[in-house]
């Protein structure tokens, strides 16, 4: 049976190349949502502008945040993570 | 948390690689493609721990609303399918050497493409709805029918006629492995496991971070 | 009230003939796609069957919520007190029977225009089509209501519903496929077993799930 190494290079290949590829995006989706964060804690720090984007996020930041995910029946609400 | 997973990964890795390629042995009859199975074989059972994960924060989220139970029911299912990803893509660059043929609609194969085309659905679905909560809830609803769908499929994989090798370690009967190939998916197992766990834990941190970041 | 069981009685009538007329037109195509060849016909026609009836499902189910949708009545479903498994098993029961009704006569047509002889099959023919149909609508009905409220719903429905019916699929064409070549149906047992589990968990599960999905 002829060894077909250009195969098992070609698996491993493609495996590397998956979780290298998600790696690397959930680099990326963090590196967003820093970006986001500073720009965030930008607008707070300068709370009072008129200006309507920067308000907007600033305002929501200032919310307070919803008590997790709610339910209908009243009861035993457990902590959030 | 997610750090030491990784570079425990990392060693489990090469320690699969070292074990894959250098200690276990050239197989008879298939010849160097048979190390194929070292990645292939692994990435399955880990798609399939990961989507039990997934059922259980499924569970957990339905029970308790807590939004930690619901990323890692996200987190567990979109690892989980890329595995399963892994799984066909290397299964079938085995399968043209092996069998003369890229796919196969024989019932293994068959039944791994249906779940994994499941998760994906599951994946649109969560990116369908905008509203978080609904979107947890019901994705939480389809995690447990998907995953409960999961023996279903593999059994009605069994009893369809088969090209496939018969599942290795599931199927009812001892394994026929010489123990040194036995090890060597063990080892590759762990380092896929941990992989699995490394990605995981830092998407399940992406998830918390992104909703703290837009809330 | 009576006006939405009217508006729900019209309605379906207009799916059943949508869905009967879709099942000829599918009929007619599986003839010219298949051509003449009698015999590669009778080994693919219990698929063709389980085809034709899985797609007709598939559309039928998809509008199970269309008069709620249509009307603007989905809150009216969410805000329904008391234990909204009523509803899904309301709704399965209805598409249930427009479904049967649907299969029964595509059935017959395929008997017709394929020249098949039922004969002693029926009995075990008809046990294992309302297993099936059970199934699809157990399901189809559950993921009717999440994708209601979907913009994609047309197309997330049969993405999400046919992949988690293979296993129904297969059991029905397996049992159609011996009873049609007058094998005994304790051979098959294993296969209706399995349509049976499947069709307890998908019931199991959409019971005690239906109420999430109503929540909002």
């Amino acid at each position: 049976m002829p060894d077909n190494w250009s195969f098992v290079a070609a698996a491993y290949a493609v495996a590397a190349l998956a979780f290298g590829s998600y790696w690397r995006w959930l680099g990326k989706k963090e590196r967003e949502i820093n970006a986001l964060r500073g720009r965030n804690a930008a607008g707070r720090s300068t709370a009072g502008r008129n200006d309507a984007v920067g308000n907007d996020r600033a305002s929501r930041s200032q919310q307070p945040s919803m008590p997790g995910h709610p339910r209908p029946e009243p009861g035993s609400k457990a902590p959030i993570q | 948390m997610s750090t030491a997973l990784g570079w425990l990964a990392v060693a489990g890795l090469a320690a699969g690689l070292g074990m894959g390629f250098g200690v276990a042995p050239r197989e008879v009859t298939q010849g160097s493609v048979q190390r194929i199975m070292y990645l292939h074989v692994p990435a399955v059972w880990v798609a399939y721990l990961a989507f039990t994960a997934g059922l259980v924060a499924s569970i957990v989220y339905l029970a308790r609303r807590r939004p930690a139970a619901d990323r890692l029911a996200h987190a567990a299912c979109e690892v989980g399918t890329i595995f399963l990803g892994v799984n066909i893509a290397t299964g079938a660059i085995w399968g043209k050497p092996t069998w003369g043929t890229w796919w196969t609609w024989d019932a293994r194969l068959t039944s791994v493409a249906v779940v994994f085309v499941m998760f994906i659905a599951y994946l649109l679905l969560r990116q369908a709805i905008e509203d978080r909560e609904r979107a947890a809830r019901y994705a939480a609803v389809l995690g447990i029918v998907a995953a409960l769908n999961i023996p279903l499929v593999h059994f009605s994989v069994y009893w369809w006629r088969t090209l496939h090798q018969p599942p290795s370690l599931l199927k009812p009967g001892s394994s026929t492995m010489p123990p040194v190939i036995l090890a060597a998916l063990l080892v590759n197992f762990a380092a896929l496991a941990l992989l699995g766990a490394y990605f995981i834990a830092r998407r399940t941190r992406v998830l918390a971070a992104e909703e703290e970041a837009l809330a | 009230m009576a006006w939405k069981d009217l508006l729900v009685e019209r309605r379906s009538k207009e799916t059943l003939n949508a869905l009967l007329f879709f099942s000829l037109a599918l009929l007619f195509v599986f003839q010219f796609a298949l051509g003449p060849d009698r015999e590669r016909l009778g080994a693919v026609l219990p698929g063709l069957l389980w085809l034709g009836f899985m797609l007709s499902g598939v559309l039928g189910l998809g509008r199970a919520f269309l008069v709620e949708r249509e009307n603007d009545c989905w809150e009216g479903l969410l805000l329904t007190p008391g234990d909204k498994s009523a509803i899904y098993l309301g709704k399965l029961a209805g598409s249930l029977a427009l479904m049967l009704v649907v299969e029964a006569l595509v059935l017959a047509l395929f008997v017709v225009f394929f020249n098949v002889d039922l004969g002693p099959a029926l009995p075990g023919l008809a046990l294992v089509i309302v297993l099936g149909t059970i199934g699809v609508a157990a399901v189809g009905t559950l993921f009717a209501a999440m994708t209601a409220q979907v913009r994609a719903r047309e197309l997330l429905f049969p993405v999400l519903l046919l992949p988690v019916l293979v296993p129904v699929l297969l059991g029905t064409v397996k049992v159609t496929e011996a009873l049609l070549l007058r094998e005994p149906l304790a051979d098959v047992a294993h296969w209706l077993k399995l349509l049976v589990a499947a069709d307890v968990v998908y019931l199991a599960i959409g019971l005690l799930t239906f109420d999430v999905i109503l929540e909002g």
